[in-house]
């Protein structure tokens, strides 16, 4: 599982499994994989979230050369 | 040669050029009208070029705090109307027309102007929905790129922070109308992508005239932008009609407050839609363990209930079993039997030694001839006795009997040692099998201890 997905990405893999669960057709591993994959992008979907750093920054322009 | 009145006191250079700057005073608040060309910026800011209209020309000048004023920056080739003073520099003997304003000579050749930039920017497929750059669904920082104070900046901040309270912020001020807006605006665009200090770019201005939001019209700033490899959101308060930088963004809003909008999603939406889905994944974990724990209740079950039956069956057939074997096995038949002989032997042998001693006692009286005869017939008929005895033995004791009952005795065929188990064979052994009529030789496949 690469970690430079965006929240997206991750979210809709996290959707895939979901529907793989929902669709009951998995068997036990099959199904406790699906759960683990799913665990892990619902985790980088909320590290994402919390990714973003509150800040403000002023880049004001280099005075031109005098 | 001077008049002898006229010969008062010559004028020095210096005094001649106060004389002609008194002259010149009236000569200030001047509206010039004429075409630009030479239009160079010195170093401090200032820029030195010259107005002309088809006979004449005069040098102009002007310096860099009126140039920070002006709303546009004259350019070679364009037609504007200057106001200003005529002014004489004593140090270089020049006339100049000093400039503090300009004015868009008119503004239809203006609007003519940026409707053929834009003709050239259409043909070049910059305005292209294909070619608009997505925004970023969750940028980690937003880049603000207008003037560093009033409104405009104050709505973008609030609102993104009121959406996304974790967002990141970074400001590149910018000067958003005057001459010397493009360049500060495409400058901070090129800045903003080499310094990668963003995930999207939030163009914005308040509202204003055409003249005022020409710096968005401009071509510098419109490359600015198609050049930025950062999305660009434009919002450029206007009432009047789209500006070129709207046209060539990626994405357009009327307000800072919508471009906040547009940029940043909602946190608390992001979080309810990951606490669904949690809700959902908990629940599907939870249905599939309880239905595994079910079915294994299940087999659990039917065991209790069939596993005692099953061991007490098999139990019976154990004994039973091992009983029949006692019963039948030809080994402890023949152990019986062996053991039936020992004791008859036992007594026939004490009552021939009985009779031996007797015999000899008697023999001791008679004489030795006829003792002699004597023992020789008993030892002949004890002799045919023990023959006859040993050949019924040997026919009890041989296995014929058994055998005919569907036994059979296995040898060694080399050894011809009775094989009494398992162990005293291996595989691939040559074995002889004695059955109630017959043999058969065979060579042995698999031992089973």
């Amino acid at each position: 599982m690469s970690q430079d997905l965006t929240y997206e990405q991750a979210l809709e893999k996290l959707d895939e499994q979901l529907k793989l669960l929902e669709d009951g057709n998995l068997s036990l591993e099959g199904a406790l994989k699906a759960v683990d994959e799913a665990r892990v992008y619902l985790k980088i979907c909320t590290e994402r979230l919390d990714a973003a750093r509150k800040k403000i920054e002023i880049r004001s322009e280099p005075e031109p050369a005098e | 040669m001077l008049k002898p009145e006229e010969a008062q006191r010559p004028y020095t250079v210096t005094e001649l050029a106060n004389e002609i700057r008194r002259e010149l005073r009236p000569l200030t608040a001047l509206l010039v009208k004429g075409e630009v060309t030479g239009m160079k910026q010195g170093t401090k800011g200032h820029y030195s070029f010259s107005i002309r209209d088809s006979q004449s020309l005069i040098g102009a000048f002007i310096y860099a705090d009126d140039a920070r004023r002006l709303t546009t920056l004259p350019e070679d080739g364009q037609v504007f109307i200057f106001r200003g003073r005529v002014d004489y520099w004593a140090q270089y003997g020049t006339l100049r027309f000093i400039v503090d304003q300009v004015e868009f000579d008119d503004i239809g050749k203006l609007r003519a102007q940026l409707e053929e930039l834009k003709r050239r920017l259409e043909a070049e497929g910059a305005f292209a929905a294909e070619r608009k750059r997505r925004l970023p669904f969750l940028p980690r920082t937003v880049a603000l790129l207008t003037s560093p104070t009033g409104a405009v900046i104050h709505d973008l901040q609030e609102t993104i922070w009121e959406r996304y309270p974790n967002m990141g912020i970074v400001v590149y001020p910018v000067q958003v109308q005057g001459a010397a807006a493009p360049m500060s605006v495409a400058r901070a665009l090129r800045r903003c992508n080499q310094e990668r200090a963003a995930d999207v770019i939030v163009l914005a201005r308040g509202g204003g005239s055409f003249e005022e939001m020409y710096a968005f019209n401009t071509e510098l700033v419109a490359r600015a932008i198609l050049d930025s490899k950062l999305p660009v959101v434009t919002a450029l308060g206007h009432t009047s009609d789209r500006t070129v930088a709207d046209l060539v963004g990626d994405a357009e809003c009327r307000t800072p407050t919508e471009a906040g909008a547009r940029v940043v999603p909602k946190k608390s939406d992001l979080m309810a839609q990951l606490r669904e889905r949690e809700r959902r994944l908990e629940r599907e974990t939870t249905q599939r363990v309880n239905r595994e724990i079910e079915r294994i209740d299940l087999k659990r079950q039917r065991l209790l209930q069939t596993l005692p039956a099953l061991v007490r069956h098999r139990v019976e057939r154990l004994t039973r079993a091992a009983a029949e074997l006692g019963r039948l096995s030809p080994v402890a038949q023949v152990a019986r039997r062996e053991e039936a002989l020992r004791e008859r032997r036992r007594r026939v042998e004490s009552a021939a030694a009985a009779r031996l001693v007797k015999s000899a006692s008697t023999l001791a009286a008679r004489r030795a001839p006829d003792r002699l005869e004597r023992a020789l017939a008993e030892r002949f008929a004890g002799a045919t006795r023990a023959l006859a005895h040993r050949g019924e033995r040997l026919v009890a004791l041989s296995p014929d009997g058994v055998l005919a009952r569907g036994y059979s005795i296995t040898q060694d065929a080399e050894s011809g040692a009775v094989i009494r188990s398992a162990a005293a064979t291996a595989a691939g052994r040559r074995v002889r099998i004695r059955l109630g009529s017959g043999r058969i030789g065979a060579k042995v496949d698999e031992v089973e201890r």
